[in-house]
C-alpha cells in the first residue's frame, strides 16, 4: 500500500492534489525555484548504490530538459554510462532555513543522455554557461561532459507534505 | 538612477563624498573640491556601477573560482598573477550593459570633449591613513572617446583584482571578496610643472619640515619613477627655502630650479590648508604653478605604517614600469648574467686541492660572500625583470584580445634556454644507447650491479671493459656533466653523482620520441603570433610592441637560465666545502659522517685558520627522501584533488614521488611525476612521464611549459600534492580542467556491506 503522503509513481497524469484558487499554478512555482536556484542534486544509481552529487544546473525554457557538465574522470560520469535513469532535487532551503513551511522543493525524475560534441552540444553548453558564466572554461575542456536531462515529471513540494505533480509533456 | 544606489557622481556634487560610496581617492578629491581647492572637473564612477558590472556579468562568481581552488595563504604569487590575469581577461570581454554605457556617456557630456582624460583607480580603503594602495591600482592618463573610457574603466576595476593589489590585502589581512572600486574619470590639466608634496618629511614627520618635488610635464613621470625630481625642503613656520636638490635635466640646466619661490610658497600653503581641512598631514599630487596650482590627489602620509609599506613597496618592485624594466633588460643581459656566467666558469677552473689551507678558507669565504650577493641580486633584480612576461601577457592580451589568454606564450617558444640545451644534450645520448643494444644492455647492468654505491671513474672503466665501442657515450656523458651538471641540488653537488642521471638515460633510452614540432613549424607559430600582435597594435606602435616582446624574450630566459647559473655558483661553494671537509677529517679534526653544506661555512673556515682548535662535528642532514606525511584522520583519504589545469590532456597511471635527487633515478617511463616544483635541475625527466603533478603553482613554470610543448597532462598547484600522494597510488590526471582523481571509482565497500 502506498503511503498517502509520498508521491505515487505508477500515477503520473498531470496534477494529482487539487489546488487553491489563490496559488500559483505548479508549473509556474517550477519554473520559478528553476529560475531562482543555480544548483540541484543530481541523484544516480550504480551496482544497485545509490549515489548523488551537487551540480550546477539550468533547464530550457520548457523545462522539459535540464542540462549540467561533469569532469569524465567523476563517479557520477561512470554511473551515468551505466544507468540513465535519474533525479534531481532543487529547494530553496538556504533562502528560508527558518521556516519550515515556506520551504520549497521540486524532485524531477528523468533521463540523461549524454551529448555528443556538435550543434546540440553548442546549444547546451550555451544554454548552461549563459545561467553559470564562470562555468564557460569547464565546460569548453576536452575533458569536460554535458548531459541533458529529459524530464519526465517534476514532483513539487511546499508546507513540508504537500505534493503536486507536473508532467511537461502531458498535454491533457 | 536610483537615489538610494547612485551610480554617477560628479566631483562638486555637494553632499555625495561617501568613501563607500565612492572610494578613497575621490573622496578625499570632492571634499577638497567643496573646501574651495582647484581639482580638475570630473565624475565619479560609484562602487554601485562597479557592483552593477560584477552583477551582470556574474563576475563575483568568476571571482570566487579563480581565488577559491584552494585558501589564499598557500597561493603562491605566481598563481595569484595567473588568477589575476584570467580575472582580467574576463573582466574584459564582459560588455558594459546599456545603462553603464549611457551612464558614462552622460558622465562624459559635462566635460570637455576634446580634453584628454584620466582613468584612475579609486577604492574604498584606498589612501587612508592606515594603509596606501598608491601603484597597486590601475589608473590610465591620456585616454580619448568614449569608447577609450569604456575600455580604460573596465582595466581599473579590473585591477582590484591585481596580483599586486592581492598580495597587498593578503599582507595586510583585508578580505579581497569585500572589496570595491570606484572609478574617477578627470580632465587631464596641461601644465608644464608637476610633482608631489608632503606636509611632513615623511622620513621624520616630528621636524617642521615639508618637502616638495617636482618634474617638467606631468606627474605620471615621477609617480612612475620615469624621471628623477627637484627636490626641496621647506620650513613649515617661515616658509623659508632650507635646501634644493636638482633633478635630472635633459637641457643641461640643473642650476636653474622648475620652481619659482612663489610656486613653492603656494604649494605650501595649499598643503598646510589641506592639513587644516582634513585634521592631518597630506602627501599631495598636484599639477600647474601659483595660481593655477591643481590638486590632483591627496592622502594622509602613511609614515606610521612603515612594514605595510616596504610591503607594498615590495609587491610593486615585483611589477616594473617599461622603462625600468628596458632598463633592467640592458644591465641583465650587458652585465649580470655575463657576470654570473663568468663568475661560475672562474670558480670552476679554480685548482683547491694545493691551495694552503689559511687560503682555502678565504676562498670558501670569498665563494659565500658571492653566492650570498648572487641571491641578492636575484631577488632585487631578476626576479623583478621576469615581470617582463607577464608585462607582454597584458599587453598581448588588451590588444589582441584572445580567447585563451596564455596564446602571448608562443611569443616566447624559439628561446634557447640552457636546460633545453642540456636536455637536448641529453636526449643525443639517450639515442645512442637506443642504437646500440650492447651499450644499452652493459649500462644496465652495471647499474644493477653498482647500485647505490656507483662512482663514475669505476662505471667508465668497467663500461670500457664491457662493450666495445663505449668511448663516444662516455665523453659525451662527462661533457655533459661538465657543462650543464656542475649544479648544486638538494644540498648535494649533480656533478658528484651521476647514478640517477645514468638511470634516466636508460629509461629514456626506451621511450619512443615525443612528437615535438620541427623548428621550421616553430618558427611560423611565432611569426604568424608576433603579425596577430602588430595588427592589433597598428603601425604606431609597432616598435613598442616589438620592444615588449624583445624584452619578455629575455625574461623568458633569465627566468630559466638564472637558476642554473646560481646553482651553478652554490655547487662551486659546495665543492670548496667537500675539499676543506675531506682534509680536516683526514686530519681527524671532523667528527660525524655528514656532507657539509652552506650552514657548516663559518665552521669549516675557522677549523681551517685555527689549526690547534677542537674537532668539529658535521652530522649528516634529517633524511629528505621521507618527507611529512599528509595528517589524515582515521578512515579519511582524498579522492579528488584540485590545481590548475596547466597541460591538457587526460592520463592515468601510478605515482612516483620526487622529494630528493635520489628519487630522480628511481622515476620510470609512465609513471606520473609528483613534486613539490620541477626545478630547471629535473626537467629532463618530463619526457619520461604520463602526467605531472606539483605543489607550485603557475602558467608559465618550468614543468607547465615543457609539459605543454611535449602534450603531456599536467595539473599544478596541488596543495601538499607530494605529501598526499604516495608512490604507487593510481591517479588520472585531468589536464584540462585541473583535476587529480585518486584511484577508480567504485562501491566497493557500499557492496561489501550489503553482503555482511
Amino acid at each position: 500500500m502506498h503511503n498517502v503522503d509520498e508521491p505515487r509513481f505508477d500515477q503520473g497524469d498531470g496534477m494529482d492534489v487539487p489546488r487553491q484558487a489563490s496559488e500559483p499554478v505548479v508549473r509556474d512555482r517550477i519554473q520559478s525555484l528553476a529560475n531562482e536556484q543555480d544548483y540541484a542534486v543530481l541523484c544516480m544509481q550504480g551496482a544497485g548504490q545509490p549515489y548523488g552529487a551537487l551540480v550546477a544546473i539550468a533547464f530550457t525554457h520548457d523545462l522539459r530538459h535540464a542540462v549540467f557538465a561533469t569532469p569524465v574522470t567523476t563517479r557520477k560520469y561512470q554511473l551515468l554510462n551505466e544507468c540513465d535513469r535519474v533525479a534531481l532535487i532543487i529547494d530553496n532551503r538556504s533562502a528560508r532555513s527558518g521556516e519550515l513551511m515556506e520551504i520549497e522543493a521540486i524532485t524531477v525524475t528523468g533521463r540523461s543522455h549524454l551529448i555528443k560534441r556538435g550543434e546540440e552540444f553548442e546549444g547546451m553548453a550555451k544554454l548552461l554557461v549563459s545561467r553559470h558564466p564562470y562555468l564557460k572554461s569547464f565546460v569548453k575542456a576536452a575533458s569536460c561532459a554535458v548531459f541533458r536531462v529529459d524530464v519526465v515529471r517534476f514532483l513539487h513540494v511546499v508546507r513540508f507534505q504537500e505534493v503536486r505533480q507536473w508532467i511537461p509533456n502531458d498535454q491533457s | 538612477m536610483d537615489s538610494e544606489r547612485p551610480v554617477l557622481i560628479r566631483l562638486d556634487h555637494p553632499e555625495k563624498s561617501d568613501e563607500q560610496l565612492v572610494g578613497g581617492k575621490a573622496s578625499k578629491l570632492s571634499q577638497l573640491a567643496r573646501a574651495g581647492f582647484r581639482v580638475p572637473r570630473g565624475f565619479c564612477l560609484t562602487t554601485w556601477a562597479y557592483e552593477k558590472f560584477l552583477e551582470e556579468g556574474k563576475l563575483t562568481d568568476t571571482i570566487r573560482m579563480e581565488l577559491g581552488r584552494k585558501s589564499m595563504d598557500d597561493m603562491r604569487w605566481e598563481e595569484l598573477w595567473d588568477a589575476a590575469l584570467r580575472i582580467r581577461a574576463t573582466f574584459l570581454a564582459q560588455p558594459l550593459s546599456a545603462f553603464l554605457r549611457q551612464t558614462i556617456a552622460e558622465g562624459l557630456s559635462g566635460l570637455d570633449a576634446s580634453a584628454a582624460l584620466a582613468v584612475r583607480s579609486s577604492a574604498i580603503g584606498e589612501d587612508s591613513a592606515g594603509c596606501s594602495f598608491a601603484g597597486l591600482h590601475e589608473s590610465i592618463v591620456g585616454v580619448r572617446g568614449e569608447q577609450g573610457v569604456l575600455d580604460a574603466v573596465r582595466l581599473v576595476w579590473a585591477s582590484l583584482w591585481s596580483d599586486a593589489a592581492l598580495l597587498y590585502r593578503k599582507e595586510l589581512g583585508l578580505d579581497p571578496a569585500r572589496s570595491r572600486m570606484a572609478v574617477l574619470v578627470q580632465e587631464m590639466v596641461d601644465a608644464d610643472r608637476s610633482g608631489v608634496a608632503f606636509a611632513r618629511d615623511p622620513r621624520d614627520p616630528h621636524k617642521e619640515h615639508a618637502i616638495i618635488e617636482s618634474v617638467a610635464g606631468p606627474c605620471s613621470l615621477l609617480v612612475d619613477g620615469l624621471v628623477e625630481p627637484d627636490r626641496w625642503e621647506l620650513d613649515r613656520k617661515t616658509h623659508r627655502i632650507l635646501a634644493w636638490i636638482p633633478g635630472q635635466r635633459d637641457d643641461g640646466h640643473e642650476d636653474i630650479p622648475l620652481l619659482e619661490a612663489r610656486d613653492l610658497k603656494e604649494i605650501l600653503q595649499t598643503l598646510l590648508s589641506i592639513e587644516r581641512v582634513f585634521c592631518w598631514s597630506p602627501d599631495m599630487e598636484w599639477t600647474g604653478r601659483s595660481d593655477l596650482l591643481t590638486v590632483l590627489q591627496a592622502r594622509p602620509i602613511t609614515t606610521g605604517v612603515v612594514d605595510d609599506d616596504k610591503a607594498r613597496s615590495w609587491y610593486l618592485t615585483l611589477r616594473p614600469g617599461a622603462a625600468r624594466l628596458k632598463a633592467l633588460r640592458e644591465r641583465v643581459t650587458a652585465r649580470l648574467i655575463p657576470e654570473l656566467h663568468a663568475e661560475g666558469e672562474k670558480m670552476a677552473a679554480e685548482e683547491l686541492d694545493l691551495l694552503e689551507e689559511s687560503d682555502l678558507a678565504d676562498t670558501i669565504e670569498k665563494r659565500s660572500n658571492l653566492v650570498a650577493k648572487w641571491k641578492q641580486i636575484y631577488r632585487d633584480e631578476f626576479i623583478p625583470f621576469a615581470h617582463g612576461v607577464r608585462q607582454l601577457a597584458t599587453y598581448y592580451n588588451d590588444a589582441v584580445q584572445p580567447e585563451d589568454p596564455y596564446e602571448f606564450v608562443g611569443l616566447l617558444r624559439d628561446q634557447p634556454l640552457i636546460a633545453t640545451q642540456r636536455n637536448q644534450f641529453i636526449g643525443e645520448l639517450a639515442q645512442q644507447l637506443v642504437e646500440d643494444d650492447a651499450l644499452l644492455s652493459a649500462v644496465e647492468c652495471l647499474l644493477a650491479r653498482l647500485s647505490g654505491d656507483l662512482d663514475w671513474p669505476t662505471f667508465r672503466d668497467e663500461l670500457r671493459q664491457a662493450t666495445d665501442n663505449p668511448d663516444t657515450f662516455i665523453h659525451g656523458f662527462e661533457d655533459l656533466n661538465d657543462r650543464f651538471l656542475d649544479i648544486a641540488y638538494d644540498h648535494g653537488r649533480l656533478h658528484d653523482t651521476p647514478e640517477p642521471l645514468l638511470r634516466n638515460l636508460v629509461e629514456l633510452a626506451k621511450t619512443s620520441n615525443q612528437c615535438s614540432r620541427s623548428d621550421q613549424e616553430l618558427l611560423f607559430s611565432v611569426l604568424v603570433l608576433e603579425q596577430k600582435l602588430l595588427i592589433a597594435v597598428g603601425p604606431d606602435r609597432r616598435d613598442e610592441a616589438t620592444n615588449y616582446i624583445q624584452t619578455a624574450r629575455v625574461s623568458w630566459r633569465l627566468r630559466d637560465d638564472d637558476n642554473l647559473l646560481v646553482a651553478r655558483l652554490d655547487s662551486q661553494l659546495l665543492r670548496a666545502l667537500e675539499v676543506a671537509a675531506k682534509r680536516l677529517r683526514e686530519h681527524g679534526r671532523i667528527v660525524g659522517d655528514g656532507c657539509p653544506n652552506e650552514s657548516h661555512v663559518k665552521l669549516l673556515v675557522r677549523a681551517l685558520r685555527e689549526p690547534l682548535s677542537s674537532p668539529i662535528c658535521i652530522e649528516p642532514p634529517r633524511d629528505v627522501d621521507e618527507p611529512v606525511s599528509f595528517a589524515a584522520a582515521p578512515g579519511e583519504t582524498q579522492r579528488q584533488l584540485i590545481g590548475q589545469p596547466a597541460s591538457p590532456g587526460l592520463a592515468t597511471g601510478s605515482v612516483r614521488c620526487i622529494h630528493g635527487y635520489d628519487d630522480l633515478g628511481r622515476f620510470r617511463r609512465g609513471e606520473i611525476l609528483v613534486c613539490d616544483a620541477i626545478q630547471p635541475t629535473m626537467s629532463h625527466l618530463i619526457p619520461l612521464a604520463r602526467a605531472i603533478i606539483e605543489r607550485r603553482g603557475g602558467m608559465l613554470i618550468h614543468g607547465a611549459i615543457i609539459a605543454r610543448e611535449l602534450g603531456i597532462p599536467c595539473v599544478n598547484g596541488v596543495h601538499k600534492a607530494a605529501e598526499v600522494l604516495k608512490n604507487g597510488d593510481l591517479v588520472t590526471v585531468d589536464g584540462d580542467l585541473g583535476i587529480v582523481t585518486v584511484g577508480s571509482a567504485e562501491f566497493d565497500l557500499e557492496l561489501r556491506a550489503e553482503r555482511d
